[in-house]
């Protein structure tokens, strides 16, 4: 669209030409980057807050110890939130704490609707809760303080637009499909596979030919819209397909159609990657401080150390929303009362 | 140590960057020293937040959301009868019409003026003059800008969304070239034209490009846009820029035993010969700054277009004088 949009392809060119420029300009003064927004002259600043943003939080992490996203510790009992369309599976993660410990996690309460589930560090003991404030006052150019680099260093930023409602544009797997049925009136052909999307990560090509998605057999393109359009984003789904007259099957993550639809190209190559579920929220903070998709479900401090937010998903290149707390801790402070006291067993009448 | 404060043909711009190295861990040096100054404390981010918030409720309303063929941008007015900047590759061209989005939401239209197409800048007229647009100042001043300055961008990425408004990033001046600003304040497609501003409120860059890194956006500079002004107001189209990246002055410098800035050598047919500088001249001050260093004098003679007039204060055999320079264009190497 604009140039700004358009830059991914001639990016190398940009880049060669500038620096042709440079023999030509001599040297300009540069400010280095530990003196910038977010360098570590700039961040010393912020470091007394630590204890109150980074102690408080831990890193999910896959079996293998790969960084999956980032957790906010709301008890001293092992209470955390997690963004919920990172983590599908508790029983395949682990979380890891700033002392080095690791431990498994134990499904409490998923909510789809706020995106977050609460678990419980099964055995975890003496964590540091954060202390929560309030968001909805917080106006655009108030600084915020969030965990990043998988919960070791914080990264600034400010309120960068209007708290809101992200309406929800449905789940996408990212694929074209032809008008017509493949074979007879069986099966649908991919003619178009979005860039980065989730048919992508799974494997499918164009050409291959879909057979049944969640075990339902599809023949006609509107039925996969059907089938894609009644999950959510970060749902796993079992797709049986055709290539070279061969049958396999993968398991897709869908994301968000929107996500899907403004990356098709690969545009957003200039951002460092996107969360899978990025709409459809109830209520959002927006702020411009440089995360990653594995950053999300930390806190989101002001510079008083309050704790206003958690970070619920990296949009764009200069997007991350968060849950504002009153959008879901008095529902979540319900949901821990609960789990630790269940009610009494009733004897059956 | 020799360096030049210009472009020369093949031979010499080797040396320069030889040099530039040599320049360029100077700089380090002095970068690593300032690190050693007191370290930025909440109390300065809460200062800067509190300027930022002071300066938005007013800034925000010279912003707007431009629709052309091609896609979405933004960009700012600038005078009370509508005057709007914006980059010139938003429209393209002189005499296109755009359809305008006011910070509001309500609709309007304008019309491209004249573009700088080696710089990206351009002008452009709202239509409407019934009554006097909500607008902004630019800087006249933006080349004093220095690295290290806070400044905040606006601008409507993505496109115009009504529930949203326009988007708020607070960042700090990386570098400045002759024609851009570099900022940490991060960009993407949509910001096209939007204003980058200062603690007075004043647009300093309008958004341009970006690079790979978070840290890479580039600004069109004032400097380009007010050298061009008549020529865009006259919707005229500027495609080459005969005179380059910086105005010319024809000197080489070194420090001289007693740290001084002096003239080594003076470019045969060069501004600075024809305005009787000679070798040995200790170079003082330029329009009234004190000149300590290569790279600060190279810079600041650099920020400066071909045809602008500079006073250089010269010293020599202890008498100070001051000598007024125009620049020129830079020699064009041979076969290009």
């Amino acid at each position: 669209m604009t140039r700004l949009k358009e830059v991914r392809k001639p990016l190398s060119a940009i880049l060669l030409l500038s620096l042709s420029f440079l023999h030509a300009e001599g040297p300009r003064p540069t400010l280095p980057p530990d003196q910038r927004t977010n360098g570590k002259h700039t961040l010393t600043a912020v470091e007394k807050l630590k204890p109150l943003t980074i102690a408080c939080s831990a890193r999910i992490e896959s079996l293998l110890g790969r960084a999956i996203c980032a957790a906010t510790i709301v008890g001293e009992d092992g209470y955390v939130l997690i963004k919920a369309s990172e983590v599908p599976d508790l029983g395949k993660v682990h979380i890891k704490f700033g002392d080095g410990r690791i431990t498994d996690l134990r499904e409490v309460h998923r909510e789809t609707r706020l995106d977050l589930v609460l678990a419980q560090a099964v055995g975890a003991t003496g964590l540091r809760a954060v202390s929560f404030g309030a968001a909805r006052s917080l106006t655009m150019g108030q600084w915020l303080c969030s965990v990043a680099e998988t919960g070791k260093e914080p990264r600034i930023g400010t309120v960068s637009a209007r708290i809101r409602r992200i309406p929800g544009t449905g789940a996408a797997l990212g694929i074209r499909m032809a008008e017509k049925s493949a074979v007879g009136d069986k099966g649908v052909r991919i003619i178009g596979i979005a860039s980065e999307s989730p048919a992508e990560a799974a494997g499918l090509q164009e050409n291959d030919v879909l057979l049944s998605i969640a075990s339902e057999t599809v023949g006609q393109f509107r039925q996969v819209h059907d089938i894609v359009n009644k999950r959510q984003p970060g749902d796993v789904i079992e797709v049986r397909y055709l290539r070279k007259d061969k049958e396999e099957t993968c398991r897709v993550r869908l994301a968000s159609r929107t996500k899907v639809l403004q990356n098709w190209e690969g545009e957003d190559f200039a951002n460092g990657g996107i969360s899978l579920r990025t709409d459809n929220f109830p209520e959002v903070l927006q702020h411009d401080i440089p995360l990653l998709p594995t950053d999300m479900g930390g806190p989101v401090a002001t510079l008083e150390g309050k704790v206003v937010g958690i970070n619920i998903a990296r949009v764009d290149r200069v997007t991350t929303f968060a849950l504002p707390v009153e959008a879901f801790w008095t529902e979540a402070q319900q949901w821990i009362q609960a789990d630790r006291h269940p009610p009494k067993a009733v004897l059956a009448q | 140590m020799l360096s030049l404060c210009i472009s020369l043909p093949r031979r010499a711009a080797t040396i320069l960057v030889v040099l530039k190295i040599i320049a360029a861990s100077a700089l380090a040096a002095s970068g690593s020293d300032k690190s050693a100054a007191p370290k930025t404390d909440i109390a300065s981010l809460l200062q800067v937040q509190s300027d930022v918030q002071k300066l938005l409720p007013q800034v925000r309303l010279a912003l707007v959301a431009i629709q052309t063929g091609g896609g979405t941008a933004s960009g700012v007015i600038i005078s009370p009868d509508g005057l709007l900047l914006t980059a010139a590759h938003v429209p393209g061209g002189p005499g296109k019409d755009m359809r305008i989005i006011l910070e509001d939401g309500s609709m309007t239209t304008a019309k491209s003026l004249g573009l700088d197409k080696t710089t990206d800048a351009a002008l452009a007229q709202l239509k409407k003059r019934d009554k006097p647009w909500p607008f902004v100042n630019l800087s006249r001043e933006v080349i004093k800008a220095q690295p290290g300055e806070w400044c905040f961008a606006l601008g409507h990425p993505g496109g115009f969304d009504k529930s949203r408004g326009p988007v708020l990033r607070v960042g700090k001046i990386v570098k400045q070239t002759a024609n851009s600003l570099h900022t940490d304040c991060v960009l993407m497609g949509g910001d096209s034209g939007g204003p980058l501003f200062n603690f007075q409120g004043e647009v300093i860059g309008i958004h341009s490009q970006i690079w790979e890194n978070r840290d890479q956006n580039v600004h069109v500079s004032m400097a380009p846009f007010l050298r061009s002004w008549e020529a865009m107001q006259k919707s005229q189209v500027i495609k080459t820029w005969g005179i380059g990246a910086g105005g010319y002055l024809g000197v080489a410098t070194r420090m001289s035993d007693d740290a001084e800035l002096e003239v080594a050598d003076v470019i045969d047919g060069s501004p600075a010969q024809k305005a009787g500088i000679h070798a040995g001249d200790v170079i003082v001050g330029l329009n009234g700054s004190a000149m300590t260093d290569q790279p600060q004098f190279t810079a600041t003679v650099r920020a400066r277009a071909a045809g602008d007039t500079i006073l250089l204060k010269l010293r020599s055999s202890g008498k100070e004088r001051i000598v007024s320079v125009k620049l020129a264009q830079k020699p064009q190497e041979e076969g290009q």
